[in-house]
């Protein structure tokens, strides 16, 4: 029958080389056995019509085919949960990396924002390479655990044993008091904190970000900041690159609802340094005049009178900072307390 | 076709897969090939598409539950399917652990 001999043709196409004629040879007779059933049922040979039919309803070859090889994966199900996890991780943490070297490599060459957008725009390209890189290790991983269980026990037995006491904790043990944290939040917060982060490390050559229009009066006005403020520059970068870095490692340890305490009680304890610098300054001169000798008759009291409003400002600051960094203290204290006792009973 | 309507077809099949090696492996008890098998299946009510069976006895012959061998009958070379040996020892195990489940699904009912 020649649309069977078509047929048996298009699903060779498709079977596994090594085993092509024996399964075709197979499948044949058992067509042709099926065939001749149902010439014999109807006494006379299938019209066309009929034979169409009766193929259609085995399937397309190509499924047909398909059916003759064995499950593949590139990843199996056993794996794949691994896999996705480590993937997000993955793309995560290289974002990260990714995001802080752009930073500093903005900061380091001329600031501009088309150096900005130049490495928005490769965040796409970053992201498909760690991808593709994750997939293909764990391409490899599945292929060996498929291929050679006996010589990759390890491998086949992925991710190995697990301990459920080195589970994170369940919200209820968090911090009492505090609403419980969602780790989409905490996300949000490492991406803010990094662009804060940028626009901290823009500021230097670009302080229109900071003051707007207003920065072009500033650069036109008799006045000037004090050198000390770069010093506290550098400590507000360094205390935000700590936030960044402290969220990133509790995400990491998947201990974002805990540990919001410490990081506060730090990060106040971080913020009194450059406070102590600026309150330090002797005659309280945050604002100096740029020619002196020829401004000071004109513009010496309201510098005073500038200066004097800082140092309140700083001062108020301070002893918010100060309680601040009280209230942690005692909050770490009191849950340290809590634990023993709980822990005793 | 619906989504509930897909939704039944897919735990259908799910829960054919697995009665259908058992099936194969009793009938194989007697020796087959692959057509005369469908049909043995079928006339027992027990339906399977061509596209199913024979690649389903390619499988369990390599996995050592089935023996083939090329004989000629009716002037045509067909390749006949028996159990194996180890395929009886499983053949069995597989039956009590279906007849539990079946027991155990009738006393939920």
């Amino acid at each position: 029958m020649d649309l069977l001999d078509r047929y048996l043709q298009a699903v060779k196409k498709h079977l596994p080389w090594q085993r092509q004629d024996d399964i075709l040879s197979e499948l044949r007779a058992n067509l042709e056995a099926q065939l001749e059933d149902k010439e014999a049922g109807l006494g006379r040979p299938l019209t066309t019509g009929e034979a169409e039919d009766w193929l259609r309803q085995i399937g397309p070859p190509i499924q047909i085919a398909a059916r003759y090889q064995p499950q593949q994966y590139l990843i199996g199900p056993v794996l794949f949960p691994t896999y996705w996890f480590v993937l997000r991780m993955a793309a995560f943490w290289v974002m990260i990396a990714y995001s802080i070297g752009v930073a500093v490599q903005v900061a380091v060459r001329t600031p501009s924002w088309a150096a900005v957008i130049e490495g928005v725009l490769r965040v796409p390209e970053v992201l498909l390479t760690t991808a593709a890189s994750v997939t293909l290790i764990f391409a490899v991983i599945e292929f060996l655990a498929t291929r050679y269980p006996g010589r990759w026990p390890a491998l086949a037995a992925f991710p190995g044993e697990w301990s459920p006491s080195a589970l994170p904790p369940t919200e209820k043990d968090s911090v009492r008091g505090e609403t419980p944290r969602s780790r989409a939040r905490d996300i949000a917060a490492v991406i803010m904190i990094f662009l804060c982060l940028v626009w901290f490390l823009l500021l230097p050559h670009h302080p229109y970000v900071l003051l707007g229009p207003g920065a072009a009066y500033l650069s036109a006005s008799p006045f000037q900041g004090a050198p000390v403020w770069v010093q506290v520059y550098w400590w507000i970068v360094a205390s935000t690159l700590f936030q960044l870095i402290w969220r990133c490692i509790a995400l990491y340890f998947g201990k974002w609802q805990q540990q919001r305490n410490a990081e506060r009680t730090a990060v106040a304890a971080i913020g009194l340094i450059p406070l102590g610098l600026l309150l330090s300054i002797g005659d309280h001169a945050y604002i100096t005049l740029k020619h002196p000798a020829l401004d000071q008759l004109r513009y010496g009291v309201a510098l005073n009178s500038i200066n004097k409003s800082i140092y309140m400002c700083l001062l108020l600051f301070c002893a918010i900072n100060v309680l601040q960094l009280l209230w942690g203290i005692g909050r770490m204290g009191l849950n340290v307390y809590r634990k023993r006792a709980a822990a005793m009973r | 076709m619906t989504l509930s309507e897909n939704l039944f077809e897919n735990l259908r099949l799910e829960l054919r897969r697995g009665c259908l090696t058992l099936a194969v492996l009793a009938q194989l008890r007697q020796e087959h090939y692959g057509y005369t098998l469908r049909k043995a299946l079928a006339e027992r009510g027990l339906e399977i598409d061509e596209s199913t069976l024979y690649p389903l006895l390619r499988r369990l012959e390599a996995q050592g539950l089935l023996t083939s061998e090329w004989r000629e009958e009716d002037k045509r070379n067909k390749r006949f399917y028996r159990l194996s040996g180890d395929g009886q020892g499983i053949f069995v195990q597989l039956l009590k652990e279906w007849q539990a489940i079946n027991a155990s699904i009738n006393n939920i009912l």
